[in-house]
């Protein structure tokens, strides 16, 4: 996966907001939040904006993209 | 960090149950049906076809009903979420996968006019079984898509 996230972490360090705390302040599923801190599923822009937004920080403190592997990585077939 | 923080397993979230209910009732009532309609074919019906039918679609409906609602009682946070943008990707993909199966099998059906049957009357019956085949084949393997993503992503 190229783009890899800080969720847990950041997670832990907001008083340990559980996964369906956050889920519901984005407004996802937890099994989403879920796959998305696990690289397994890449959100759309909009629900890692909110992601962000839940944390009071920058997008790219969340997300960040992995430009050396993904030049290794085949893209994922969607 | 606490054991909930790092677990990455889930439980099986309400989508994932729904689509195990359609897939297994899909399998056990269209098996009975496409069963009785093998013996049909071979003159040896355990049912007639117009009471199966409609016996097995109101058996269906009221699984379907009774299950959801079982479900829907032990997570009712869940069961009223609405699907969130993966849950509409995972929907999208196994229709996606289901359109070619029913599309194959909907030609499929067209061969059977060609099959020997002893009777020609049989090919219309055939046919239209073959197409309601294809429609409970697609069906299984939409759900069965959905739970194989639903899996791949938990």
């Amino acid at each position: 996966m190229v783009i890899r996230n800080t969720i847990r972490r950041l997670r832990f360090d907001e008083d340990e907001m559980t996964q369906q705390e956050l889920a519901d302040k984005v407004g996802v599923t937890r099994q989403t939040i879920n796959a998305i801190e696990a690289g397994k599923y890449s959100p759309s822009l909009e629900v890692a904006f909110r992601i962000a937004a839940a944390f009071g920080v920058p997008l790219e403190q969340v997300f960040q993209y992995d430009d050396a592997q993904s030049k290794t990585d085949r893209p994922r077939k969607v | 960090m606490s054991a909930d923080m790092t677990n990455q397993h889930t439980p099986m979230s309400f989508r994932e149950k729904s689509a195990w209910i359609s897939l297994v009732l899909l399998l056990v009532l269209g098996g009975i049906y496409f069963w009785n309609f093998a013996l049909i074919l071979a003159r040896r019906p355990a049912f007639s076809d117009v009471e199966l039918f409609f016996g097995v679609v109101a058996a269906l409906v009221i699984a379907e009903v009774v299950l959801h609602m079982a479900i829907a009682i032990r997570s009712p946070e869940e069961a009223r979420t609405p699907k969130d943008e993966r849950e509409w990707l995972i929907d999208l993909k196994a229709t996606r996968v289901a359109f070619f199966v029913l599309l194959v099998s909907a030609f499929a059906s067209i061969g059977t006019v060609h099959l020997p049957l002893r009777d020609p009357h049989d090919h219309t019956f055939v046919m239209m079984h073959g197409v309601l085949f294809s429609i409970v084949a697609a069906e299984i393997v939409k759900f069965g898509t959905q739970i194989a993503l639903y899996r791949r992503d938990a």
